[in-house]
Order: structure tokens, then C-alpha cells, then sequence
């Protein structure tokens, strides 16, 4: 009987170690979903953009959500909640930090809210990031952190088509720090560093 | 030319500067003396534009103003080179260089059609008139010459006369040949060129004024015409056509524009979509190339250095390492129509299947980061092809990249016990040089 319960309880302890490591080991459950799913997800997070009454402006916004969503805005403008990306919180950012000798760059809540988004920006600030890279005050964002070099191709046309999608979100209240231009060490040879994980904005 | 240095000349610029120099020193301690201390000289007057330059100006145009700064390879038109001090916006003549106000304008009001912002709205004008001094002291040109602006002309107010007249200027110059019989590059010989350093530009779209980087005006294009575009294709046509007829051509070409999507109205916006959804079809290798370009494939998929410029002749080459916390080292593929190395042997259903699941030809799973194929799935069907037929054309780059490196074992489990359990975030790092292997057969 002793025995029995010894053997009992060492398996049930080599369970749950095994258990808790196949956890770690397979959690986040990336490759356990099916890819369609990531895709189906991805083009429903986009809201729609029926809300929009002038016809014109209508078409353009439905255009710019789709350059939106093939560009991958949420690839680095999403909010992260407690089971990774919250698409809920369609482009509102903080959710990856960039790191690197030219300083701290939080991504930017890109919704229409009038605190801590897009609509305190006129649309060609807007268009000066996407194009140039220049933010209001003047200062250049690193092309590696943001990639406008490469948005910078989009015809202005485009550029304005994703504006008008912008200021059709739904806006969002989530305050993302100012970039910091202190240098952040890095590992020889590195470039840059991202972060990823957590929400990185000030709710 | 215009701007050849005669010893007389030479002799005489000498002189001047003697004399400046030597009045400035004979002012000097006189200054000093009003000032009563012995604080060091006040700035030169470059240094504030040094800063403001350094501040504002060098990821595209570089530390030394070479136009090599770090996101240069990744810009077309590609950035300026003012250490060459040939400009391509001037009202000067041809070979000469361009005024103050030529450079104080392209800074203040930027150049459409290109990276280069409007810094009007943003700096001080003290500080874009330091900026341009900075910049002129990068090239001798500036030191050793004089612009030449070209005498005022008097405007041919358009009209139809004058806009049929300029059409007939049109075909006489052979625009036609660059810009296309309808202005947008219709039966073009080519639209796309390389300036004098090799790097590509397009001839512009006759009908998207906005473009065009020297201003939408009759009276921009007319300077053009008159001044020449230096170090591309486009030259002078003084001398082959007079002020009248280039008026004329400036008129016709302010006949050409289009109305911008911002103009339109509902129909039209939607004509206007379907004209480009019926253009892409058509020349898919464009539109893909299009897209590559605007989904910011290029920035991982080209080895940088410690810059962060793509190493020569390695765009889309595929080799930058990526440090994926917690999984490993994962090198970006070549995307090179290499058959060995690159996509060349690749079906266009394996590549679609990479660009939209995230699933290699082996069946491998891809992480949907940074390599972001859930977004990429979102493109239809036409889009993705265009994508596949421009990467087809993209010349093959020897580069062999290494599989990926997984993170050891039990490192990757501690790593995920810290991520799940203790809730820390790890950096994933991208880093300079090429994993890749560039020589062999």
C-alpha cells in the first residue's frame, strides 16, 4: 500500500512537471491554429467603414482599409492584452517598444482620439510620417524603427486613402509614452531591439 | 560652359578673399576689444547649421552629406549628394549652381514625390536658412563659384492657343519618348532610368503635378524646361526650343493634370479605382513591385550593415538575422529569383503559401512575427500574383541562407518560464551583416 502511494504520487509529480513544461514549451499556441484563422482574424479586426456618409470619402476610407490591412499596420500598432494582441483595440499601439542607440520608440496610437491619438494631427502630419518619417516636432524616427522609407513609395493617393482610414477608427483612449532619445545598449552586432509582449502604453 | 574657371577669374576670387580676410582680421580685434573678454570666438556660421543638419538631415542624406545616409538605398528618387553640388531644382543655368533661394525653397516646401519633407511648417526659418548654409559648405563648388540665374522671361498666359501650340512643342522635343504620349508613360520607350550615380529615378507622370518635385505650376515646369534636371535624363532645352515655346509646353503640360482622388466625387473615385485595378492587371510586374515595396518586404529582407544601409547589391538577398526571443536565430530568405539560393525554383502557389499561411515549402510553420503573413493574407487573389510576377524579375543574388537555429532547449523553456510565469518581456534583436553565404556555384 505504501508503495503504491509513493509510485502515485512520483508519477503524479513527473505529470506535472512534464505537463508544465509541454505548457511552456507549446504556449503561446502559435502553431496549434490553423493560419486561415490568423487571416480571418486579421480582416475582421479592420472596422468597417460604413459609418462614413459622404459616398466619395466613403470609397477612399475602404481603400485605405484595405492598404491598411495588406501593409499590416497591426504588425507593431496593436495593443497587447493579457492573451497577446487585443484587435479590439483596432491600431491603437503601445504594443511593441523599439529600442536602440538612437533611443525608446513606443508605437503610436494611430485612432482618432483627441488626448492620446491622431486627431491632435493634421493629415499632412500624418502624411509626413508616412512619407518622410517626420513627426511634428521635427525629429526624424530611425526608417529601421518605422519603415516610412518604404511607405514613402506609396503614391499620394494611397497615402491619402490610409489617412481617411484612420480618422474613421473608432477612437481609442490609451496614451503611448513619448519617444526617448536616450542610446539603450545593445548586444554586440544588434542593430536594434523589439519588444513585444506586453502593452507598453499608459492606459 | 557657362561655369568654366578662367585663371582670371581665379585671380580675382583670390584677391577677394584676401581682402575679405584680411579686413575680417583687421575687425576682429576691435570686436574683441568692444566685448572686453577673452570668451572664445562666437560661432561660426555653419555651426548652428551643423546641428540643425545633424538633428534633421542625416538619416537620408548621411554624416558626410553623400546622400549615403541609412535609409538612402531604400529611397527613390534617391537622396541628394551635396557633396557633388550639382542640384537637380534650380533657376540656373544648366551645369550651374542653383541660387540660395532655389535651396531654401526645396527645404522649406520639400520635394513632392520624393521622402523629402516640407520643413517650412516645422523649423525656424533661421534655422533652414543655417541649414542651407551648412549644406553649401559641404561641396567646394559653392566656395570657388557663382550661380548663374537665368534672366526673368515673360509668361505666355495660357490659353488654347498656347496649349495646342505646346502640344505640337510635345512631339517636336520627343517627350513622348519618356513621359509617354498621353504624359503618363503610354508608349513610353521606357519610364524608368538611372540618374548619373546609378540609382533609379522615373520619368515624372505629367499628369500628377503633385509630384512633381520642383512645384505644380506652368511657371515650375517652365524652369525645368529652361534649367534642365541635372544628373538625369532630362536636359536643357534651351537653346533647341526658345522661351515662347517652352511656355507653351509648360502650359500643355499644366493641361495634362488629372484630377487627384481627393477631388473626386463618388463616381469617380470609383472609375478611378477600377482604371487602376484594370492598369495593375495589365502590367502586374509593376504593381507587384508596387507592393514588395510598400509592404516593407525590402527592409527585412536585405542584409544591412552597422549603418543600417543595405550592403550593396543585397536588396531583397534575404540573410539579416533576427534573434526571436524565445525561439532562435532566424535568418530572412532570399527573395531573389535565384534557382539555387533564392525563390527561382519555387512554384507560385509555395510562394503565395509562404506570403499568406506562413508555411514553408517543407511544411515548416512560420511565427506570424515579425514576418507578418496574417496581414499579407488580407491581399486578393490579382495583388498576390502581382507579388509572385515582380519577384520573378527581381535579379538572382548568389545567398545562401542558413536554416534557422533554435534556441537550446532547456534555455528556450527557462525563457518561456520567464515570459509565462514571471512575466518579463524579451527583446528580439535584428543585427548587421549577412548570415548568408554569397560565393560559391
Amino acid at each position: 500500500m505504501k508503495t503504491f502511494l509513493t509510485r502515485a504520487a512520483l508519477t503524479l509529480v513527473i505529470l506535472t512537471v512534464v505537463g508544465f513544461l509541454a505548457f511552456l514549451y507549446n504556449i503561446p499556441p502559435l502553431f496549434w491554429i490553423a493560419p486561415e484563422t490568423f487571416g480571418a482574424d486579421m480582416r475582421h479586426a479592420a472596422p468597417p467603414v460604413d459609418g462614413i456618409a459622404d459616398p466619395a470619402r466613403r470609397a477612399i476610407a475602404e481603400r485605405g482599409r484595405t492598404l491598411a490591412m495588406n501593409i499590416g499596420c497591426t504588425g507593431c500598432h496593436a495593443t497587447n492584452g493579457p492573451q497577446g494582441p487585443d484587435l479590439t483595440k483596432y491600431l491603437a499601439g503601445g504594443g511593441t517598444k523599439i529600442v536602440s542607440e538612437r533611443g525608446t520608440y513606443v508605437t503610436r496610437n494611430l485612432t482618432p482620439d483627441f488626448a492620446t491619438g491622431l486627431a491632435r494631427r493634421t493629415d499632412d502630419d500624418v502624411k509626413r510620417v508616412l512619407r518622410s518619417g517626420t513627426f511634428p516636432d521635427g525629429h526624424v524616427v530611425p526608417y529601421t524603427t518605422m519603415p516610412w522609407a518604404n511607405f514613402s513609395y506609396l503614391t499620394e493617393e494611397d497615402r491619402h486613402a490610409i489617412v481617411v482610414y484612420l480618422r474613421s477608427l473608432p477612437p481609442v483612449t490609451h496614451k503611448i509614452p513619448e519617444p526617448s532619445f536616450e542610446p539603450v545598449a545593445l548586444p554586440p552586432g544588434a542593430v536594434e531591439g523589439i519588444f513585444g509582449l506586453k502593452d507598453y502604453g499608459i492606459n | 560652359m557657362h561655369t568654366r574657371i578662367t585663371p582670371g577669374r581665379a585671380l580675382v576670387l583670390a584677391l577677394m578673399t584676401f581682402a575679405c580676410a584680411a579686413t575680417v582680421a583687421a575687425l576682429s580685434p576691435h570686436v574683441r576689444a568692444q566685448r572686453g573678454s577673452a570668451s572664445p570666438p562666437p560661432p561660426a556660421a555653419s555651426s548652428r547649421g551643423r546641428q540643425v543638419y545633424e538633428t534633421h538631415c542625416v538619416e537620408c542624406h548621411g554624416e558626410s552629406g553623400k546622400g549615403d545616409g541609412p535609409a538612402a538605398m531604400s529611397l527613390v528618387p534617391h537622396p541628394r549628394d551635396f557633396t557633388s553640388g550639382r542640384y537637380k531644382i534650380r533657376s540656373t543655368e544648366t551645369g550651374s549652381l542653383p541660387t540660395d533661394d532655389d535651396l531654401l525653397r526645396s527645404v522649406r516646401t520639400g520635394l513632392p514625390g520624393s521622402a523629402m519633407p516640407g520643413w517650412g511648417p516645422l523649423l525656424p526659418d533661421d534655422d533652414i536658412r543655417a541649414v542651407v548654409g551648412y549644406i553649401k559648405t559641404l561641396s567646394p563648388r559653392f566656395a570657388a563659384e557663382r550661380p548663374e540665374p537665368i534672366p526673368a522671361s515673360t509668361p505666355v498666359p495660357s490659353s488654347p492657343d498656347s496649349v495646342a501650340r505646346g502640344a505640337s512643342v510635345y512631339a517636336t522635343l520627343q517627350c513622348s519618348k519618356c513621359h509617354g504620349e498621353d504624359g503618363r508613360g503610354a508608349g513610353a520607350v521606357t519610364t524608368r532610368f538611372e540618374d548619373d550615380w546609378g540609382f533609379t529615378l522615373h520619368a515624372a507622370n505629367l499628369a500628377e503635378p503633385w509630384t512633381f518635385r520642383g512645384g505644380p505650376d506652368a511657371a515650375d515646369a517652365f524652369m525645368r524646361f529652361r534649367a534642365g534636371v541635372s544628373g538625369t535624363p532630362m536636359p536643357s532645352y534651351t537653346g533647341t526650343a526658345t522661351d515662347t515655346e517652352m511656355w507653351d509646353l509648360a502650359n500643355y503640360v499644366a493641361s495634362l493634370r488629372r484630377k487627384p482622388v481627393w477631388e473626386m466625387n463618388a463616381d469617380e473615385v470609383t472609375t478611378f479605382y477600377a482604371q487602376q485595378e484594370a492598369e495593375a492587371l495589365a502590367d502586374p510586374v509593376r504593381r507587384g513591385e508596387y507592393l514588395v515595396d510598400i509592404l516593407a518586404c525590402p527592409v527585412c529582407h536585405s542584409p544591412v550593415d552597422k549603418q543600417r544601409r543595405t550592403l550593396p547589391g543585397m536588396r531583397l538577398a534575404g540573410g539579416l538575422r533576427m534573434q526571436l526571443s524565445p525561439f532562435g536565430m532566424y535568418p530572412t530568405g532570399n527573395l531573389t529569383s535565384d534557382k539555387e539560393t533564392g525563390l527561382g525554383n519555387w512554384t507560385d502557389d509555395e510562394i503565395k503559401r509562404v506570403i499568406t499561411k506562413g508555411t514553408l515549402r517543407d511544411g515548416t510553420r512560420m511565427l506570424p512575427f515579425p514576418m507578418d503573413w496574417p496581414s499579407f493574407s488580407t491581399m486578393k487573389e490579382s495583388d498576390l500574383n502581382a507579388v509572385v510576377a515582380y519577384l520573378r524579375t527581381v535579379p538572382p543574388v548568389r545567398n545562401t541562407v542558413p536554416r534557422l537555429t533554435r534556441t537550446f532547449l532547456p534555455v528556450y523553456l527557462w525563457n518561456k518560464f520567464e515570459m509565462l510565469i514571471l512575466g518579463r518581456d524579451l527583446p528580439s534583436y535584428f543585427y548587421a551583416g549577412n548570415a548568408g553565404a554569397t560565393g560559391g556555384q
